[in-house]
């Protein structure tokens, strides 16, 4: 237990800086990944112009390695678009594309899964399209994909591991640190691969509990 | 700008490395046939003690499965790369090490193995349980009955979510880049560091994932679709 004390536990405050940074950078790519992956579902379905070019973009995010995505961001982009300007930047937009990509696919399956019905019941009563789109399609496709979105998010957090490579100092990077001091990798490697396991189980739980509520709640047997 | 989309467009230096590049993407079908070979049949075996009837291999089943499926792949393989061969060390008393291929392929199969256990699990619930009885009382073994009767149903049934799986493996085969197994990324870096010129490396590093996987997953999706119809019809 000595070596779990000294290798481990003394080294909680550099261990804890990392987690935040990783934590940080999970929940900014979460928030862009549904804001871009409803904006590229939307542009999809009803933008039928720029439609060629969100089937590229969605398939391009989904089908490459997040690895790939990242290293690409952050070597290629600064040359291209003179944009991210650091490695915090360049982290969440990778992740924030890869998932947008797939959330995109999840929202275009729970939007075509509501029964035409509903959108032409309101179009009678009156309603505008964009009122129809607030009011009846976007609560059901929220209840409808929650389990989907919150899979993705857990997607998100062991993509995030990643990120060290190009050196941004999540919680990897640091435990990838101090075994780099002392080259005792054991008790540091064992405590970070844990870690990760509890963080995405209890993620994972706490998102399945979540949405099994919300369809207990919402959902249309409980009306 | 001109100057960047020039350098962009310049492929040539894709030409110069042909070879290089060309045996990191073989590098990439090794790790991943491999990987694939042990995720599955581990996979299987997590499913069996997950649907056994005595209740201590079915905790073990759940606890393989919960720990490789919320295991992050790349802290997985830095763990199986760095601890598992110090671990094995203190345990014969020796010096023992893994070859990066070794441990890609440990890795990715031990995580991989969590997913499919799961997508294997489904398939064999999802058999009504009347079709086992009835090869009981026609007096077959229970792994006749498995090899038989169970498993020819689930690995069709499973058939569409295994290959999202198996794209995601192959997507997660570049990660083994990062413990030096000479795949196409790897390749992609090194050649990078010599020529300082990220931007068309990376770009088109990026658009041969995409052309590969985007092609693998419509061939596969097309050549399972048709395989199921011919036996369900």
């Amino acid at each position: 237990m000595g070596n779990w004390q000294r290798l481990v536990w003394n080294q909680r405050d550099a261990l804890f800086s990392g987690l935040v940074v990783t934590v940080e950078i999970c929940l900014i790519a979460f928030a862009c990944a549904i804001v871009g992956g409803l904006l590229l579902c939307l542009i999809r379905m009803y933008v039928r112009p720029l439609r060629p070019v969100a089937i590229v973009l969605i398939e391009f995010f989904r089908a490459t390695p997040i690895l790939v995505q990242l290293l690409w961001v952050n070597y290629a982009w600064p040359a291209l678009f003179g944009w991210p300007d650091t490695f915090f930047t360049a982290a969440w937009v990778a992740l924030a594309l890869q998932s947008s990509g797939y959330l995109a696919e999840t929202f275009r399956g729970g939007i075509e899964a509501i029964p035409r019905g509903h959108r032409e019941a309101a179009y009678s009563v009156g309603m505008r399209p964009m009122l129809v789109f607030r009011r009846i399609i976007l609560p059901q496709v929220a209840l409808s994909t929650a389990p989907s979105i919150v899979n993705q998010f857990t997607v998100i957090v062991k993509s995030s591991t990643l990120v060290s490579v190009i050196t941004v100092q999540d919680l990897m990077f640091e435990s990838q640190r101090i075994v780099n001091i002392w080259y005792e990798p054991i008790e540091m490697l064992t405590a970070t691969a844990a870690i990760y396991i509890i963080i995405v189980f209890l993620v994972s739980t706490a998102g399945k509990a979540l949405s099994d509520m919300l369809r207990r709640r919402f959902g249309i047997a409980a009306a | 700008m001109s100057e960047t989309l020039q350098q962009l467009l310049d492929i040539s230096i894709f030409w110069e490395y042909r070879t290089v590049l060309l045996r990191g993407l073989a590098v990439n079908f090794y790790v991943f046939v491999c990987a694939a070979i042990v995720a599955l049949s581990l996979g299987l075996g997590a499913a069996l003690l997950r649907v056994s009837r005595r209740r201590p291999l079915r905790a073990l089943g759940t606890l393989h499965v919960e720990i490789f499926r919320n295991a992050p792949d790349y802290v997985m393989v830095v763990w199986v790369h760095f601890v598992l061969p110090l671990l094995i060390g203190t345990l014969l008393h020796t010096r023992f090490e893994l070859n990066p291929f070794v441990s890609a392929i440990i890795a990715l199969g031990f995580v991989y193995s969590g997913y499919f256990a799961e997508t294997f699990r489904a398939g064999i619930e999802a058999v009504p349980i009347g079709q086992i009885e009835a090869g009981r009382s026609c007096g077959m073994s229970d792994r006749h009955i498995l090899w038989r009767i169970v498993l020819p149903q689930v690995v069709r049934r499973m058939l569409p979510e295994s290959i999202n799986q198996f794209i995601s493996l192959f997507k997660a085969t570049t990660i083994v880049s990062l413990i030096a197994v000479p795949d196409l990324m790897y390749q992609v870096s090194m050649i990078t560091q010599q020529e300082m010129r990220p931007l068309p490396l990376y770009t088109g590093a990026a658009l041969v994932y995409f052309a590969v996987i985007l092609v693998a997953s419509y061939a596969l999706r097309a050549a399972s679709e048709r395989w199921r119809n011919k036996i369900f019809a």
